[in-house]
């Protein structure tokens, strides 16, 4: 489904229910036979996206020679045929009849039991490094245009040659780590592939050209996969030359429109200039703008450089948190061919290890209605991220949960007014025991921090594997998601004596669960104005959001609660357990107007 | 009725302006100590 | 003094303590929280154990559980996100319902967080343990709903990794869509000339 896109996605593991949108294409894939005919007589011209807009291309077109589908495209916003009187005559030549000016997007639903995410990389645009000129100087160019003047399918059949003057270059220089490794502007990690690309660069110009010199600035070359160090050592057999230092400026002589390059030689020491008819500039990778969109649909986590974050760094590498979606190619991280292609086949064998069972088990932790304590309010049917749970408020029949849509967030269950639902392994007994047990002994010593699963807990597990050190005195709970935590567990909390709460979940664009953790927003807000009327330092429940990949923000948050703790004085303490102690009261003096009766009643019944 | 109101932040205690629009739930940061700890000032109007 | 479970049945907890090698018993002095271990409620049985994940680990929580007819197991180790998996399955093989374990973190959470404050880590680790014990005892058999699983993939990209994982996913009898959301598949891969290491073109 070429020229399509995702425009939703529903269900879960193995039954994924997506709705891709198949863009107008103005041409009959089927009928097409890219005979010609219709470019010849098109009279718009645009530039050419594939040559890099180095040559042209008209607004009908096949985006390049051995393209798949073997088809033509329209560009409907450059195209004239719209306008009924103005041109129409790519339809005249067209012998198969395929175009249609009136072809509509199509929105199509397909099943799938399985995702595999391979939305790729985008290259970084070298506008705003302004000391190389890249905008200024034409015989500036990015190896990625470099590719396309080398190729003997482009703009210039393969010859090498300078966009001033067309001749071919005598020198030739290539910068390294362009956008890349630099705290400053661009991004902070390695490209990967950028050393070996101009590697590779060096030795398909000197196989063409073998008089041209090279020399390529770097601050490291990192040749480190199998057969490269080899590569490497025969571009230094050919010529090229290599050192190491990046210029901080680059000058073009008006005249010859050829470049001065001013560098730092840092293995020899002291200031060089380099001459060079023409520079390439090594630019690196980074995430395409419009992964947040799939991370949305797909309800995904991204690490901090902004690619796609794995279940696990080394043990699920190309397995996404969520269940039957899985992760390939530079979409994970900057990575080159081979490491794509390897890692493609991990994902498509580890999809296929779920889809050949027939049946996969989902986890059992989701939501159930009481239906003795439900009033029907419709409050959850709004809660629910899912449209799980369907509620007839006029009839005042109990709410149901359809519970195969249900993902266990928790925050109906957590919204409930009336404690009628409950959630499978994260009952509110289970919850509260934990609390009521950490805080048994010395309450006043520690802090009490609800983590989601996917996100702030993940960030603590991420903050022991690099061994961020933070004070010893918290306790986590965790919960699936922090919209699970009600407002009584953290009133219980204060009420057994806890300095401070601390609530973590997801950023609200981590959310594993589309929007829950808007809940846990606004629940805190409203528990700050209600610890403030009951002359509670508001501040002493804490929020924060942490994702999977701030192990670094989890162990400051954990130093900062712990500051806060150390300020909580024993009075304070003393009156709030004194202003909250109905909070611990067993629900005995008005069955009817019952707090969560089931697991309440089971509670009490533990010791016989 | 977008528009901006003031947040007081409760971890380090400083107060900010930051956009505001009733209703819309949104993730707040303290610029001073990127806590999220980032409650609402209600002004007492009238 | 019975001490019952939801369902009237006596609780019988077994507490695993993982020293994990050095990484947690290095930190945490966990023979202190095995014994501590011992005196809460609902506690039958506790062993500390080298390495509770490896395969003699694992054949002590099944003898563990065939010889004191444990109906709840706490496993205090390393985060429920690394080996919560690992360790249903050893209940499951040991005729218990997965959903009857509990973890406790001792190790992201604790030990490798608190690296110079051995004892103050191991009074933490004690709570992280008191505390799965407390959950443990309220835990309930879960049956987990099996649902079908769709013969299709879908495949978001179609760069060389969409590609490949397209072909092999078909290869392998799979009706599979790829998405790509320009006209033609290929990604940036196309437009390069030739490729490392291998030299050889792009397309």
């Amino acid at each position: 489904m070429a020229y399509s896109e995702v425009e939703n996605v529903a269900g879960y593991v193995g039954n994924f229910t997506v709705t891709v949108r198949k863009k107008a294409r103005y041409v009959d894939v089927k009928e097409c036979t890219a005979c010609g005919d219709c470019i010849d007589v098109c009279p718009v011209t645009a530039p050419d996206e594939f040559e890099e807009g180095l040559s042209t291309r008209k607004a009908i077109y096949q985006p390049f020679p051995q393209a798949v589908p073997s088809a033509f495209v329209l560009n409907i916003d450059e195209c004239l045929g719209n306008n009924p009187i103005a041109c129409g005559k790519c339809l005249e030549v067209c012998d198969k009849d395929c175009i249609d000016y009136d072809d509509k997007d199509k929105l199509v639903d397909i099943d799938v039991g399985t995702i595999i995410v391979t939305t790729g990389m985008a290259v970084y645009d070298p506008t705003e490094l302004d000391e190389f000129g890249y905008t200024r100087y034409e015989n500036v160019i990015t190896s990625m245009e470099f590719e396309r003047l080398i190729n003997s399918g482009g703009p210039t059949q393969g010859h090498l040659i300078r966009l001033t003057d067309l001749k071919e270059p005598k020198t030739v220089a290539f910068i390294q780590c362009v956008g890349s490794r630099s705290e400053n502007k661009g991004n902070p990690y390695c490209s990967n592939i950028c050393c070996m690309n101009t590697v590779k660069d060096c030795l398909l110009i000197k196989d063409h050209y073998p008089d041209v010199k090279l020399k390529v600035f770097y601050i490291d070359i990192r040749a480190f996969g199998k057969g490269f160090e080899d590569l490497f050592q025969r571009s230094k057999e050919k010529g090229a030359v290599y050192i190491r230092g990046i210029p901080g400026e680059i000058e073009e002589d008006p005249e010859t429109k050829s470049l001065k390059l001013y560098v730092e030689n840092t293995t020899e020491g002291g200031t060089e200039c380099h001459e060079a008819d023409m520079v390439i500039l090594s630019v690196g990778v980074h995430p395409r703008e419009d992964s947040s969109a799939i991370q949305k649909l797909l309800t995904l986590q991204r690490s901090q450089d902004g690619f796609f974050l794995e279940a696990h760094p080394k043990l699920k590498p190309v397995d996404a948190a969520t269940q039957g979606v899985f992760f390939a190619g530079c979409a994970e991280g900057p990575k080159d061919i081979k490491d794509s292609v390897t890692q493609a086949g991990a994902a498509a064998a580890r999809a296929n290890r779920l889809m050949m069972q027939g049946k996969v088990s989902v986890e059992a932790i989701t939501s159930t209605i009481i239906p003795e304590l439900c009033k029907a309010c419709g409050i959850c049917v709004n809660v629910c991220p899912y449209h799980a749970i369907s509620c007839d408020t006029e009839a005042k029949t109990p709410a149901t949960v359809v519970e195969a849509a249900c993902s266990g967030c928790g925050a109906c269950s957590a919204e409930c007014p009336f404690g009628a639902i409950t959630m499978k392994h994260f009952t509110d007994k289970q919850i509260e025991s934990q609390i009521d047990a950490m805080l048994e002994v010395d309450p006043q010593d520690k802090v009490l921090a609800f983590a989601c699963n996917w996100c702030s807990y993940s960030g603590g597990d991420l903050a022991g594997t690099n061994r961020f050190q933070y004070p010893p005195n918290v306790r986590l709970i965790r919960t699936m998601c922090s919209g699970r935590v009600d407002k009584k567990f953290v009133l219980r909390a204060f009420a057994r004596g806890a300095p401070i709460v601390l609530l973590s979940g997801c950023h609200f664009a981590d959310c594993h669960y589309i929007n829950a953790v808007h809940w846990t927003q606004r629940r805190v807000e409203k528990l700050w104005d209600q610890l403030e009327k009951k002359g509670i330092r508001p501040d002493r429940l804490q929020l924060e959001w942490i994702s999977a990949a701030e192990g670094q923000k989890f162990a400051t948050v954990m130093r900062a609660v712990e500051e806060l703790r150390q300020k909580v004085t024993p009075e304070e303490v003393e009156h709030t357990k004194r202003v909250l102690k109905d909070v611990l009261e067993p629900p005995k003096k008005d069955p009817a107007k019952g707090k969560p009766a089931e697991s309440e009643s089971a509670a009490s019944g533990v010791a016989v | 009725m977008a528009g901006e109101a003031k947040f007081t932040c409760l971890r380090c205690g400083c107060d900010f302006m930051l956009p505001f629009t009733p209703g819309v739930t949104e993730e707040r940061t303290c610029p001073k100590c990127m806590s999220n700890s980032v409650r609402r000032v209600k002004q007492k109007k009238d | 003094m019975a001490n019952l479970d939801g369902g009237g049945e006596e609780l019988r907890v077994g507490v695993f303590v993982c020293q994990c090698g050095h990484n947690i018993a290095g930190t945490v002095d966990c023979d202190d929280v095995a014994k501590f271990s011992e005196g809460l409620e609902g506690v039958v049985v506790v062993y500390n154990n080298k390495y509770t994940c490896s395969e003699p680990g694992q054949l002590e929580i099944k003898k563990g559980i065939d010889e004191n007819n444990l109906n709840r197991v706490v496993v205090a180790s390393c985060s429920p996100r690394m080996h919560e998996p690992t360790f249903r399955a050893t209940l499951v093989e040991a005729g218990l319902n997965p959903y009857l374990l509990e973890m406790a973190n001792l190790r992201e959470h604790c030990s490798w967080v608190h690296m110079n404050e051995k004892e103050a880590a191991t009074e933490k680790a004690k709570d992280l343990v008191k505390m799965a014990v407390a959950r443990a005892r309220s835990l309930e058999a879960q049956d987990e709903m099996v649902v079908p699983i769709t013969q299709k993939a879908l495949v978001i990209g179609g760069g060389i990794a969409g590609v490949q994982a397209a072909l092999d996913l078909a290869d392998a009898g799979y009706k599979i869509y790829l998405v790509e959301k320009e006209p033609s598949i290929g990604g940036i891969m196309a437009a390069i000339d030739k490729t490392y290491p291998t030299m050889d073109c792009s397309i």
